[in-house]
């Protein structure tokens, strides 16, 4: 049997994706949307911000929450900036106002599903 | 033509691999020094149930308390530094304050009462502190060592500090607080603060059984994914995918709301468990904890690796030990520990982009 060895990796790069966790508040709470059309509002307010060249990167609906309205996003962390931008910016949904809640932007995905700030104790 | 919205800050991700029984392994150290625990997830892939004696010691992770309003100045009383800081292992940290935008607080175990304030209360209350290095939180850390010999009671130091506390600015907080005893000695923090609104929680147990889940493959020896296994960041996203509840189904819009995949080399196993655990979570349980799946897991080989990942509070103002952390726009502040069929195991120790490096 080989003996084991100690072994040290340190990993220091620029991320590949950057990973978002976001919530959508509408003007009507009652409103439910499904996750094709949230990938297309958000679609529609990149190419309105930025134009068809601009918002010409992928990025994917990982999960997404029809009770809550909570999605996690995936991008290139070269779209990062304009995607947390046109996410900012967009404030209309099929006529009503909406915002997006950026709850939580990480390179790592683990990383958004243990969130401490959605401890609660009676 | 967007050049300057394209830069991201790097990351840091120290991964170790070694033996469980190896001498220069350190895995006890980083799970000592990580203090501050909020939840763990423990995926087993080729079980569809959790050993006996597994699930028991899941189900008994210790309790722990929230003391309402507790002014700070109450930690530095002799009863509290004789029995609660000289004693055994304290733990104790600002319950719902968010460290980007409030003050927190965080008493470490090895009696370091760390407080991160704004700086309008630092300058209120005169004592030194550091700067913080991460942006856009304009926050400062100020370090008293409760078992330093000028802050034992009614020395120069102590005195400062409690005048501080309590004519300056009198600080308090929700204060979650946990404590491990080696032996059982001494008396409980209960009783120490039973003149305070308290409540005592037990950690939330959650599981799911996953079936036809595809699980990348790993080698032991290939750490850094070059031949055989995923790399560790592949690895951790999928992680992350499988602990976020991401479908692994093939997608029914054709690849248009997502294109993630499981990385390669991949299998496919019949059913997994994944178990999640979630409150205040001491070191000492975790560590008690890879015991128990050495010996319910690995040496029965119920399966072929499992993995434990420790998230630590977003809102921590120390990540490993008393080395920096703050929130910047993620918070992370995590380990996911790797355990193989012959005992070898990963570490991959990550926190945010202007923290410290994980040791």
């Amino acid at each position: 049997m080989q003996p084991a060895i100690f072994e040290r990796v340190v990993v220091k790069n620029s991320p590949v994706y950057q990973y978002m966790k976001v919530s959508l508040v509408l003007e009507h709470v009652q409103t439910k949307l499904t996750a094709v059309e949230l990938k297309h509002l958000i679609t529609t307010g990149l190419k309105s911000l930025y134009g068809e060249v601009g918002a010409a990167f992928p990025f994917d609906l990982l999960t997404f929450e029809e009770d809550t309205l909570t999605a996690v996003l995936r991008v290139y962390s070269r779209g990062l900036v304009r995607l947390w931008s046109s996410l900012t910016l967009l404030g209309f949904f099929q006529q009503q106002r909406c915002a997006f809640r950026v709850l939580q932007v990480s390179p790592y995905l683990l990383s958004l599903t243990g969130n401490s700030r959605d401890l609660t104790l009676d | 033509m967007f050049s300057h919205l394209e830069k991201t800050p790097r990351t840091l991700l120290v991964c170790e691999r070694s033996h469980l029984d190896h001498e220069d392994a350190r895995l006890g150290r980083h799970v000592e020094q990580h203090s501050f625990n909020h939840q763990l997830s423990l995926l087993v892939p080729g079980c569809d149930r959790l050993p006996a004696e597994l699930d028991a010691a899941l189900k008994g992770m210790r309790s722990f308390l929230l003391v309402r309003d507790l002014p700070l100045a109450r930690l530095l009383e002799e009863d509290f530094i004789d029995q609660a800081v000289h004693k055994g292992s304290t733990y104790g940290l600002s319950y719902r304050t968010r460290i980007d935008e409030d003050n927190c607080y965080a008493l470490l175990p090895n009696g370091k009462l760390v407080l991160s304030v704004d700086k309008d209360t630092y300058e209120v209350l005169g004592l030194e502190g550091e700067t913080i290095a991460v942006p856009a939180q304009a926050s400062r850390a100020i370090r008293v060592d409760l078992k330093d010999k000028t802050m034992s009671p009614g020395g120069r130091g102590h005195q400062r500090v409690l005048k501080a506390l309590t004519e300056h600015t009198p600080l308090s907080c929700d204060l979650l607080l946990s404590q491990h005893l080696p032996g059982g000695e001494g008396p409980a923090l209960q009783s120490l603060l039973s003149n305070h609104k308290l409540s005592e929680h037990r950690p939330r147990v959650s599981s799911r059984v996953m079936t036809s889940l595809p699980c990348p493959t790993l080698a032991t020896s290939d750490l850094q994914g070059e031949r055989r296994s995923c790399d560790p960041q592949s690895f951790l996203e999928w992680l992350g995918a499988v602990d976020a509840g991401v479908s692994f189904e093939e997608d029914r819009s054709g690849g248009y709301l997502s294109t993630y995949q499981c990385p390669q080399p991949q299998t496919l196993v019949d059913a997994a468990v994944r178990c999640g655990v979630s409150g205040l979570l001491l070191p000492e349980d975790i560590y008690s904890l890879v015991d128990v799946l050495r010996r319910s897991v690995l040496e029965p080989k119920l399966a072929p690796w499992l993995a434990l990942t420790v998230h630590g509070f977003q809102d921590s103002p120390v990540s490993w030990g008393t080395a920096e952390h703050g929130f910047l726009s993620g918070g992370e502040n995590f380990y996911t520990l790797v355990l193989f069929q012959n005992l070898d195991y990963w570490i991959c120790m990550a926190t945010g982009s202007h923290d410290a490096c994980p040791p």
